[in-house]
């Protein structure tokens, strides 16, 4: 017996020495992530991404280590370039009865933002995708479980006004209030990112795999035509959820921040108010044609282009109005010295008029920074079908006859007015 | 408002030209058009002026409510300097190039196409399709 005991801890201490070598030389091998697996298993996630440059978007795989039986989220952001975004809330209150008519604006919106939540998920991702423009972000973010990831845009600086409709009508934003709590401008950023981004799939994905043992993967998508430089990509680790009641405590760790840099080259360039990359070939050949054909109208072409532009662009209403509008103010000063010079303008007629439009001018563009993308493209709908309407009144038989006289008319006149020109010069 | 045009006299309802023109220029500049379409219209129709008074007078008209829209958008930040720098030379281009295929084309045909073209774009808009 005495032997026997003696030998016992003998052979143990043997084949510990055996083996253990072993152990250690595989776990290296079977997973890189382990190496500091004390430090993984108690608090830290870690994260890896294999590419660290993209060239106008691509795929890129993000994995590591966190916490064994935790959910992953991946959030990615452009971390140097910001952009503007604005939201009118003209929405009555139903607990108050009142209508808020609050304006809030911000300019540190990073021009790409999106968090990656785990696959199991995708069932509420495809219901808020099915809910159409209606969705609402900050509870699909609440009931992923990706409110504990929401981290880079939740402190922007955003101002808010109080407007009134005089204000608006003036044009003016309004009286400033004092900034928002740190609570109330989480929540006004989630509303802001949803007016920017618009769609589930730009700011949501469910694609974050992981294994039981807490390793995770995920491919990360970075669509063409997004803001060139730095991204960010964070790993949040939700360890437990505790619940009391309704409230909810979340036990999380945080990887820490790994950047890739998307470069993009010409003609694709930023479009600074934008937020957007775009090819400069597509707006240039689209205005060109579309020009061409207004003049074949006898029209400018600005009701064509704008809802080409933010259809088939990822631009906002804002900067496709804002931008088209002086494109045409040459073509127009052009045109009116070229009637000047035939003496085709009654100044009195034409600036009594005028003054009224200068004043519409006034209001017209504030009006474009209140309303969302879908109220634009609603009414600008409306819009072209009244257009549509004009047009084709102006190709039926009576209009085209009495067309045709006004036309004989007009060039008689305007063949006098050259020749008096001529006459005098 | 009475309004003198190479010795022709005409009497304008400014009343219904103003408040006319007011609404075309917020519709107008507030989804960055020019607003022609609507003010040739507004002009003939209501203010029953022949054309040849209305083509360069409207084009004046208008002119005012593009610089003030202009003006406002960029004052709103609106507005996007490479984006203009790539549309603005393809607008002249095609001012030069449009009059010169202009004799070739019938307005009507024009007119047809674009009716067409507005109104799929329109209902596009709308979400019926």
């Amino acid at each position: 017996m005495n032997i026997k005991f003696r030998v016992l801890p003998i052979i143990a201490l043997a084949m510990a020495l055996l083996f253990a070598p072993r152990v250690q030389a595989e776990q290296p091998a079977a997973a890189p992530a382990v190496a500091p697996a004390a430090v993984a298993s108690s608090a830290a996630a870690t994260i890896n991404i294999d590419k660290t440059s993209l060239n106008d978007g691509g795929d890129i795989t993000v994995s590591g280590k966190a916490p064994a039986g935790s959910q992953v989220y991946v959030e990615v952001f452009s971390s140097d370039k910001k952009v503007r975004a604005n939201r009118f809330d003209g929405k009555k209150d139903e607990k108050t009865g009142k209508i808020p008519y609050k304006f809030y604006i911000t300019t540190d919106m990073p021009a790409f933002y999106k968090i990656l939540v785990p696959k199991e998920m995708a069932g509420e991702f495809d219901k808020a995708k099915a809910a159409g423009k209606d969705w609402k972000y900050s509870e699909v973010l609440k009931k992923m479980g990706a409110d504990a990831a929401y981290s880079a845009p939740a402190k922007i600086k955003i101002d808010n006004y109080q407007a009134t409709i005089m204000a608006s009508i003036i044009g003016s934003r309004g009286t400033l209030l004092p900034q928002m709590d740190e609570k109330a401008t989480k929540s006004e950023s989630m509303k802001l990112v949803k007016g920017r981004f618009r769609s589930p799939g730009k700011l949501l994905g469910a694609n974050v795999e992981i294994q039981p043992d807490g390793t995770y993967t995920a491919k990360l998508n970075l669509p063409p035509s997004q803001a060139p430089g730095k991204y960010n990509v964070i790993v949040t680790a939700v360890t437990e959820r505790i619940k009391e009641g309704d409230k909810e405590t979340v036990k999380k760790v945080k990887s820490e921040v790994v950047s890739f840099d998307n470069k993009i080259s010409f003609p694709t360039m930023y479009l600074n108010n934008a937020g957007t990359s775009i090819n400069l070939l597509w707006p240039f050949l689209l205005c060109l044609v579309i020009s061409i054909f207004g003049i074949l109208m006898g029209a400018g072409g600005g009701f064509i282009l704008n809802p080409i532009l933010v259809t088939l662009f990822p631009l906002p209403h804002t900067i496709v109005a804002g931008t088209v509008m002086p494109t045409v103010l040459f073509a127009q000063a052009t045109g009116i010295m070229n009637y000047n010079k035939v003496k085709f303008i009654n100044w009195k007629l034409g600036i009594g008029i005028g003054c009224a439009m200068l004043v519409g001018g006034f209001i017209g563009p504030k009006l474009t920074e209140m309303i969302t993308l879908d109220q634009f493209k609603f009414l600008f709908g409306w819009v072209l079908l009244v257009l549509a309407a004009l047009m084709f009144w102006q190709t039926t038989p009576g209009y085209l006859a009495n067309n045709k006289k006004e036309q004989a008319i007009l060039k008689e006149f305007k063949k006098r007015a050259e020749a008096a020109v001529k006459a005098k010069g | 408002m009475k309004v003198d045009f190479w010795g022709q006299e005409f009497e304008v309802n400014m009343f219904v030209g103003c408040i006319g023109g007011f609404l075309i220029a917020i519709m107008s500049s507030m989804f960055g058009f020019g607003g022609g379409p609507f003010m040739v219209p507004l002009m003939t129709v209501a203010l029953r002026l022949p054309m040849y008074i209305v083509v360069g007078s409207s084009l004046l008209a208008i002119f005012f409510n593009t610089a003030m829209g202009t003006a406002r958008h960029m004052q709103f930040g609106n507005f996007d300097l490479v984006l203009f720098l790539a549309m603005f030379p393809a607008a002249i281009i095609g001012g030069y190039i449009g009059p010169m295929i202009a004799k070739k084309v019938s307005p009507t045909v024009v007119k047809r196409v674009a009716c067409a073209g507005l109104l799929l774009l329109g209902l596009n808009l709308l979400g019926v399709y």
